[in-house]
């Protein structure tokens, strides 16, 4: 070792990095471009670098990390998505996630924040094949995406320590200031349109019913976490529009007003809906305070 | 310096595994203390970080990571840092301890415990990240020993040299897993014993016990089982040189309920007698053989366990 000691030491770790990652193994690693850039060794001089012990050869010792590498994370993956891979089975999940990991290697000091670019992964992905025709993989994508969400909701920031907003605050509000307030939305709160109603097929599989893919059917949802546990609520175009731009910060009269002029609802349909829907996010738990 | 750098002997704990959560929140167990992965709780805002507070309110709490990469070339993670001591501080942890390890390079995690060069380059290298990590996290860091699978040619120094040095030049603490010590004895064909006596036993703050699995030619570190008992013999040994620090049982993979896992970690009690023979010879030890393929690392070391909690 003659060169500079860290310098050095990058050299070794990005080459061993690149051979214990190459998604054809370790012998496929070291003589990849990646391994090659920092140490250009054949196999025949690996234990130059790599010393054998006096049960394995280096190669075989090196295979030890690379054996892990795949197998560890495409487990993680696996826990994170565990509908996802029943519906697709553990052959294509595990086909998925190897080339998932291949583009997307981890790059955080969590594992779980492996999975969020997972169904974009997949979405641009799509392999339309007679076994796997493209509506099919829509849904595949969207339960990926809600799958996703459940976890993030799961162990995101929450407020059950703090109170609720009930029904019953609201209502309490003066008529003359209800346009004005702004009402907070719990930290939570996620909303999400998808293209098919997988979180009836999530609820059939938890429940142990044989869980049968969806028709297409667009989806406005909102999930929640009360008192540590994660619950989807269907909510209508109009409702959903309400409550994206109440969660974005936004006046409940410029709330009112920019879905009436989105033209997905009449004014009259919204003034009638709005104490029930209220009545039922509260309820639910989507608020958390009201700032005016 | 003071024995344990000051630290205390907490007695015997268990790493707190989420599939455990409804047993500790219903029994409150006779437990002396508990250790957690760092990282699976650093960005917890959920039903995880609740339960831990609610455990951190009863026992002593360790904190122990797997994502440090003090032996990277790449530079210090500082939000990681400061995620840690955040939660050091929220958890009110006694200490907090990471691998002499590299995890990846180049912004890549890959995960695992990866093994460095041991030589004089790589010993300054490590001696001025601890300091660093020191200064920001205003503690001492404990540094364990990994289990390795590869060693290096351009290795200059043995392992417990190496841990030995970093130990005093830093001035930080070890956390001396006897597991560790025991598989890479055999994957590097050295001496466990004289790896053990080695240590400089006034720097070690913690001891860690797990079980591995045996291979023909090699054994890997996969927390799955028993300690077995040239382990245990290792952890008397240790015992007798440190005059009895801190003891945790790693189980992590085929977890058992946890009256087994801390019916486990209490066999160390009956290593604590003076009067047991001194271990000399692990030549003829053999632990359970596996056909199986095992991971360097198990899965439940790194990452919680979520889906019996969502609903």
């Amino acid at each position: 070792m003659t060169e500079e000691p860290l310098f050095e030491l990058g050299r070794i770790q990005q080459w061993m990095q690149a051979a214990i990652t190459h998604p054809e193994g370790v012998a496929g690693g070291i003589r990849s471009p990646a391994a090659q850039e920092h140490l250009a060794i054949d196999l025949a001089q690996l234990e130059e670098f790599v010393t054998r012990s006096s049960g394995m050869s280096a190669i075989d010792r090196l295979q030890i990390y690379g054996n892990a590498y795949f197998a560890r994370l495409i487990e993680c993956l696996r826990d994170g998505f565990p509908v996802l891979r029943h519906a697709v089975g553990d052959e294509a999940f595990d086909a998925f996630s190897f080339g998932y990991l291949q583009s997307h290697p981890s790059t955080t000091y969590t594992l779980m924040k492996l999975g969020p670019r997972f169904p974009q992964y997949l979405a641009d992905t799509v392999p339309a094949t007679d076994d796997m025709p493209g509506h099919w993989f829509d849904f595949v994508v969207e339960l990926a995406r809600f799958e996703l969400a459940v976890g993030q909701v799961f162990d995101g920031p929450g407020s059950e320590a703090e109170p609720l907003l009930s029904a019953t605050h609201l209502l309490a509000i003066p008529p003359e200031q209800l346009l004005e307030v702004r009402l907070a939305t719990t930290p939570s709160l996620q909303l999400m349109v998808l293209r098919y109603p997988v979180h009836r097929y999530y609820e059939d599989h938890r429940r142990g019913v044989d869980a049968v893919p969806p028709g297409r059917e667009e989806i406005h949802l909102a999930l929640v976490r009360n008192r540590f546990i994660v619950r989807h609520h269907e909510l209508s175009k109009a409702g959903y529009q309400l409550l994206t731009r109440l969660a974005a910060g936004e006046s409940l009269g410029s709330a009112l007003a920019g879905v009436v002029s989105d033209g997905s609802v009449s004014a009259g349909a919204i003034s009638q809906g709005l104490r029930s829907w209220f009545q039922e996010w509260a309820a639910e738990g989507f608020f958390c305070r009201v700032d005016c | 310096m003071s024995a344990r750098l000051g630290y205390a002997n907490l007695g015997l704990g268990v790493g707190l595994r989420t599939v455990h959560f409804p047993f500790i929140l219903d029994s409150w167990p006779q437990v002396d203390w508990f250790e957690i992965i760092s990282e699976n709780f650093m960005d917890s805002g959920g039903r995880p970080r609740y339960v831990l507070d609610q455990i951190a309110e009863r026992y002593p709490i360790v904190m122990h990571g797997v994502s440090l990469s003090i032996g990277s070339s790449d530079p210090l993670d500082r939000d990681y840092l400061a995620g840690l001591k955040i939660l050091a501080k929220s958890t009110g942890a006694r200490w907090i301890s990471d691998h002499l390890c590299w995890t990846g390079v180049a912004g890549i995690n890959t995960h695992d415990l990866l093994p460095i060069p041991l030589n004089e380059q790589t010993l300054r290298h490590v001696v001025d990240r601890i300091r660093i990590v020191q200064d920001i996290l205003e503690r001492p860091l404990i540094v364990e020993n990994p289990s390795t699978y590869v060693g290096f040619a351009s290795s200059t120094l043995s392992e417990s040299e190496f841990i030995g040095r970093m130990a005093e030049e830093a001035d930080c603490g070890l956390l001396l897993d006897v597991n560790n010590v025991y598989v890479s004895s055999v994957n590097h064909d050295f001496d466990p014993v004289e790896y053990v006596r080695s240590v400089p036993a006034e720097r070690v703050v913690q001891v860690h016990l797990a079980g591995h699995t045996r291979y023909e030619t090699h054994a890997i570190d996969t927390h799955d089982g028993q300690v077995i008992d040239p382990v245990w013999e290792l952890y008397h040994l240790a015992h007798r040189l440190t005059g009895g620090v801190s003891t945790l049982l790693e189980w992590d993979a085929k977890i058992p309920a946890f009256p087994v896992v801390h019916a486990e970690v209490l066999k160390a009690k009956s290593y604590m007698r003076e009067n047991l023979p001194t271990p000399n010879d692990h030549s003829n030890a053999v632990a359970q053989p596996s056909d199986e393929r095992s991971l360097s690392n198990p899965i439940s070391f790194l990452l919680p366990e979520m889906g019996s909690a969502r609903t």
